[in-house]
């Protein structure tokens, strides 16, 4: 079917005239005017015309209706293959309906007759395919249409691809499809969401989360029941634990072993003290016994000594006796001595005078020299003078207390000794003058008579009138009773000072002091040769020597002779004085041993003296022996006595440190079990109230009921999950299948509609909605995006091309009808427009397509048949 | 002449846990008041001694109602007297149990704690074995040999645990000597433990559960009325039953052409013990698409008149034919959907988790289909 005319009259704003459309040609026709000329109308009255009937005044009747009323008429010329016809319809008043064959004229049919020629034309009204080619303005997707009109337009769509594909029902499944989809669905979908997760809330998840929560408590109640049965254990073993420590029995064995144990501590403490004293009793009688056994060898060693002592005694006083009759020689060899010096020393001292006379001249000649001489021996003599003090002063340094000291021992015998020699000792002087010379001598300012004898004692001095003055000085110690009173005092001084005296200290002293005096009296003799009147007649020999200086006198006689006179006697005096030295030795050798052997005596005696003292009178002596040797068999059986005891005190000793610790023991046992006891039952009362708590509570009952249920959930939850499983497979399996029956039920419209897509989007594919059999999405550059987020412009481009493809689809099933499209490019760009009317031109070979558009000078370039509107007036 | 009811394995207190929750306390309800058709049978067998030989009590720590009621209900009978040994669920280690029990108990019971004779009628001795642990692991009735009774008593054995290895729990090394009852002299040996009742000797019985708890035994609830006549005379022993709830096992073993619906409706139980009855059906073999689906719904439309109704169909295959494909659709999406989800559930290169996955998806896509108004 082709339009080639449409005219109206009467319809809205045209009340009172009409209006025509002339000359509508194949392929694409355009009617370009502005707004609010009419276009709208136009095409309202033209559906009008072929889909509602004449005697029907529904909506879309009286939208035709002028607000002025009347009574619209609507007329189309059109070619079918059977011929050129004119349709005609009025509504309201006069209302008909009528087909003329255009070439004739001739009326082929009125009223219903002539509605039902129309149906067949557009076969079945708006329902049917040629409904689906009118497009109005904005019917394109994008606003919100009446339900019925969706409806209709999808019937259309699915009458075309019926036609050409058969049934979609039975390609696609159809509504069983659908329903066993919705049926799977609705058992899927309160179980897991679109991703395949439980949903929350649904029944899969709640059996998950209960097999969690009951998995849980299960945990939770098997801790517990395992707490209790521990606890009930525990309190069995405690309880067992308990009626043995509880038993009375045992406690009072437990008592009675901490008695015993403390019995034989107490045992062996005491053996202990007892093995003590024993020890000591037998240390006191092996000391009893060490003493007893010293006292008899003190007495049997006495008795022994004595014996020796009394021989000591005679022998001693024989050799005293014997050293008496030697010293008594020896006085008598040394007095002899002492005249020999005597006399050779006068003989020297003439030769000497003589010598010094006949010096004086000549030393006076010399005075200078000799003067210094002198002065230079002066000055030697004091320094003699001062060895002299020195050596003195040693002497007497060493005469004081260490002598004393020494000497204690010794004074005893010394005593005796220096009493024994008092007598003995004491010098003699005889004067025998030369014939001629009387009373020339005199001793402390008395005149020696010739051959009167004189005793000495301490120093003397002699003054030998027209010689001079002799001094003579004694040994010291030698002299009477003053050494001895002294020798007793210091002796009783010392005693009383000191307990025990040394003997060979005392020597020493005695022998060092010898010797100084030995030292002494050299220095004293070199004194003497030095000056030999004292240094004071030195100092007057000085002063007279420088008086001599100025004087000098003469002096005769042979010098040498003289000298070797002197020389002569000088060796004489020597040899007299060695004489006199040695005899002097001799004297103190026998001396020395008389005072020796007079100290042995007198220690022999003082010591049997003493001995005989401590052994108490002789004829006890032997009763004394006998008693210390009973003591002594005493105090030995004494010692074996208590060694015996220690000795078996040791044997049967116990060990204290041991009973202590057993009784220590013995004691945290029974102190251990008091507290055990304690614990356990307190333990035991708080193990009651556990047990009694969870036992209360069924906890086994509990927990045997949770591990069911657990297993149960466990069993539901793998049910679920099998029928998640199962229902997902369902899901996917009709989901393919209706996807690739869907895919084959849209390939004729596909094909028809690839091309135009083609002409406006380069590589783009559309998949179609099953239910609206429209696009549902574009896939662009691998990109697909549903049809309800493309822009306006392309929404509208793709419904129209959709249309198209639809029409060829008509069209090549023999039942062409054209493509109306009113204003429906509003959103498209010029562009796409020009590219949309390529798609058109394409579209429109063997295809009308009728444009009515207000887009003036978009469309004016477009090409196709330009249409215009008349006026006109109906005819008749 | 004496005679006795012989019971065991109460299991007062079980719990149901795998149970629907409103049945749960139906059946613990009835695993109490067993205790009163025990007594009821006891009286009507002109019993006065009830003996129950151990698993009373389901747990070591039963709740304290629960306990006091079991001892309330044993005392509402004061003409019968009730022993009552450990078992293994309520062994001697459940001191709790027992020292609670002690503390309340009825003149009429006696609990058979120690393995010494009791007198329980004048010239009738009962020697227990109560189980000192859940596992003793030795033969508890042992000392039976060696207990002297008075002359001329009559010697009851009461003892729970396995004969042979086919205990409850599976334990095999406290196994109780099968002769025990002729090696003690025993005039009968009162058993417990196993849940059905069996006979192991003309003098030794198991008694039964007096009210099942599981479906394995597929008996109803039973006891034994037990009479004897003298020393040495075999025992009468008559089973009386004491269930309150069936549990059965019903197996179908179906061939690929079977009805299973009308093969199942054939066999249930009479309508009016079904609220009593707890049924399992086993069901196995193969069966069409369209036989399945009807005995899923003839199954989903019985159940609702059992106490519990499980169809236990893991080894019930499901066999598809074109036929059976057709009942879907004879060719468009549907079908393609259909052969496909048969195809992979043959496909031997996929998973079983996959093919099981398909063939219930196929399973389901036909009972979608059936119920879709042709």
């Amino acid at each position: 079917m082709k339009l080639t005319a449409l005219r109206l009259h009467n319809v809205r704003r045209f009340a009172g005239r009409g209006v025509a459309v002339e000359g509508i040609g194949d392929g694409v026709n355009v009617l370009c005017a502005a707004n609010e000329v009419g276009k709208s109308t136009c095409f309202d009255a033209l559906h009008a015309l072929f889909f509602q009937p004449h005697t029907g005044t529904p909506g879309a009747v009286q939208g035709l209706r002028p607000y002025s009323g009347g009574n619209p008429l609507v007329e189309a010329d059109i070619l079918t293959g059977a011929g050129a016809f004119r349709l005609t319809k009025q509504f309201y008043g006069g209302k008909r309906a009528s087909v003329r064959e255009l070439a004739s004229g001739r009326l082929l049919a009125q009223a219903d007759e002539a509605e039902r020629f129309i149906a067949n034309l557009v076969q079945g009204g708006t329902a049917g395919p040629a409904g689906l080619l009118w497009v109005r303005q904005g019917v394109t997707g994008i606003e919100r249409r009446a339900k019925s009109d969706e409806e209709g337009e999808k019937r259309a769509r699915e009458s075309v691809l019926t036609s050409v594909q058969g049934e979609v029902e039975s390609l696609t499944g159809g509504r069983r499809m659908a329903q066993a989809l919705a049926a799977c669905e609705a058992e899927l979908a309160p179980l897991v969401t679109a991703t395949g997760r439980p949903k929350a809330g649904g029944p899969y998840a709640l059996a998950i989360e209960e097999r969690d929560a009951l998995a849980q408590l299960e945990q939770k109640l098997s801790g517990e029941l395992r707490e209790l049965r521990d606890a009930l254990d525990r309190r069995r073993s405690l309880r067992a634990r308990l009626a043995e420590l509880d038993d009375a029995e045992r406690h009072a064995t437990l008592l009675r072993e901490v008695a015993q144990a403390e019995a034989a501590l107490a045992a062996a403490r005491a053996h202990g003290e007892a093995l003590r004293r024993a020890e000591v009793e037998a240390a006191l009688a092996r000391n009893a016994r060490e003493a007893a056994r010293e006292a008899l060898d003190t007495l049997r060693r006495d008795l022994a000594r004595l014996a020796l002592l009394r021989e000591r005694e005679a022998q001693s006083r024989s050799h005293r006796d014997e050293a008496l009759a030697r010293q008594r020689a020896a006085n008598e060899a040394g007095l002899a001595a002492a005249t020999a010096v005597e006399r050779a020393e006068a003989q020297e001292r003439e030769a000497r005078d003589l010598l010094a006379r006949l010096d004086k001249a000549m030393r006076a000649r010399e005075a200078g020299d000799k003067l210094a001489r002198l002065r230079q021996e002066h000055e030697r003599a004091a320094e003699g003078r001062g060895e002299i003090e020195t050596i003195e002063a040693e002497l007497k340094a060493l005469r004081l207390p260490a002598g004393a000291l020494a000497r204690l021992e010794a004074l005893e015998s010394e005593l005796v000794g220096l009493r024994a020699t008092a007598a003995a000792r004491r010098p003699l002087l005889r004067v025998a003058y030369d014939p001629g010379v009387a009373a020339a001598i005199r001793l402390d300012g008395v005149t020696l008579e010739d051959g009167e004898e004189r005793t000495l004692s301490g120093a003397a001095s002699l003054v030998i009138q027209g010689v001079g003055q002799l001094a003579i000085t004694l040994p010291q110690g030698g002299d009477g009773e003053a050494d001895l009173a002294r020798a007793e005092a210091r002796r009783s001084t010392l005693l009383a000072e000191l307990a025990v005296p040394d003997l060979a200290e005392a020597r020493r002293r005695e022998g060092a002091a010898r010797e100084l005096n030995g030292r002494l009296d050299l220095a004293r003799q070199r004194l003497r040769l030095l000056a030999p009147d004292g240094l004071p007649a030195l100092q007057a020999q000085i002063a007279r020597l420088e008086a001599q200086g100025a004087g000098a006198g003469e002096a005769e006689g042979d010098p040498e002779a003289l000298r070797a006179r002197l020389a002569e006697t000088e060796g004489r005096v020597v040899a007299a004085r060695r004489a006199q030295s040695e005899a002097q030795a001799a004297r103190d050798g026998a001396n020395a041993a008389v005072v020796e052997t007079e100290r042995g005596l007198a220690g022999v005696a003082s010591e049997q003296a003493g001995l005989a003292a401590a052994l108490g009178p002789a004829p006890a002596r032997d009763g004394l022996e006998a008693q210390r040797t009973a003591a002594l068999a005493q105090a030995e059986q004494g010692w074996l006595v208590a060694q015996a005891q220690r000795d078996a005190l040791q044997a049967g000793a116990v060990d204290i440190p041991g009973a202590e610790a057993k009784l220590r023991r013995m004691r945290s046992v029974l102190d251990g079990a008091s507290a055990e006891i304690a614990s356990l039952r307190e333990e035991a009362a708080e193990l009651n109230g556990r047990i009694r708590a969870r036992a209360d509570a069924a906890v086994e009952e509990a927990w045997q009921e949770a591990a069911e249920k657990l297993g149960a959930s466990q069993r539901r939850v793998a049910a679920l999950e099998r029928e998640v499983a199962l229902l997902t497979r369902l899901r996917t399996a009709l989901e393919a299948a209706r996807a690739q029956a869907r895919d084959h039920y849209f390939a004729p419209v596909m094909t028809e509609l690839r091309p135009l897509l083609g002409l406006l989007f380069e590589d783009a594919t559309v998949t179609f909605d099953e239910e609206t059999l429209l696009p549902r999405t574009v896939s662009r550059n691998g990109l697909e995006e549903p049809v309800g987020v493309l822009s306006g412009g392309m929404r509208e481009q793709l419904a129209v091309l959709t249309r198209l493809a639809f029409a060829r689809l008509l069209a090549k099933d023999g039942q062409p009808a054209p493509v109306i499209l009113d204003d429906a490019l509003v959103y498209s760009d010029d562009d796409r427009i020009e590219r949309m009317f390529d798609a058109l031109h394409r579209q429109a070979s063997g295809q009308q397509i009728i444009v009515f558009s207000c887009r003036q000078r978009a469309f004016a370039q477009l090409g196709g048949t330009i249409l215009r509107m008349v006026p006109w007036v109906p005819e008749g | 002449m004496f005679r006795f009811l012989h019971s065991s394995d109460l299991h007062i207190g079980k719990r149901f846990g795998t149970m629907p929750e409103e049945l749960r306390g139906r059946l613990r309800e009835a695993r109490h008041t067993v205790l009163d058709r025990l007594a009821a049978q006891a009286r009507e067998g002109a019993a006065q001694t009830v003996l129950l030989a151990g698993d009373s009590f389901d747990t070591e720590t039963p709740s304290p109602a629960m306990l006091r009621q079991a001892l309330a209900a044993m005392a509402g009978h004061a003409l019968l007297r009730w022993v009552i040994l450990p078992g293994n669920h309520d062994s001697l280690l459940a001191d709790e149990l027992w020292s609670s029990a002690r503390v309340a108990l009825p003149a009429n019971v006696v609990l058979a704690v120690e393995p010494a004779p009791i007198e329980v009628a004048p010239g009738v001795v009962i020697l227990p074995a109560p189980c000192t642990t859940r596992r003793p692991g030795r033969d508890l009735t042992d000392w039976m040999d060696r207990a002297a009774t008075p002359e001329g008593a009559l010697r009851i054995g009461l003892a729970h645990g396995a004969i042979q290895s086919f205990s409850e729990d599976g334990g095999d090394l406290d196994i109780i000597t099968p002769d025990r009852a002729s090696r003690a002299g025993l005039d009968y040996l009162a058993l417990g433990d196993w849940h059905g009742q069996m006979p192991i000797g003309p003098r030794s019985w198991y008694s039964g559960a007096p009210e099942p708890d599981r479906f394995k035994h597929d008996q109803p609830g039973r006891a034994l009325l037990v009479s004897l006549a003298g020393p040495g005379a075999v025992p009468a022993v008559t089973p009386v039953e004491t269930g309150s709830f069936d549990w059965r096992s019903l197996a179908l073993d179906l061939l690929s052409g079977d009805d299973g619906a009308a093969a199942l409706t054939q066999r249930l139980p009479a309508s009016p013990a079904r609220r009593q009855t707890l049924l399992r059906i086993l069901a196995s073999g193969r069966l069409r698409p369209q036989a399945r689906a009807g005995l899923d719904a003839a199954i989903a439309a019985v159940a609702p008149e059992f106490a519990f109704l499980q169809l236990d169909a893991d080894a019930l295959a499901t066999d598809c034919e074109s036929d059976d494909l057709d009942a879907i659709d004879r060719a468009g999406a549907l079908r393609q959907a259909a052969d496909a989800l048969l195809t992979e559930s043959l496909d031997e290169a996929r998973s079983a988790t996959e093919r099981q996955a398909a063939g219930d998806a196929l399973v389901r896509l036909f009972s979608y289909c059936a119920a879709m108004p042709s």
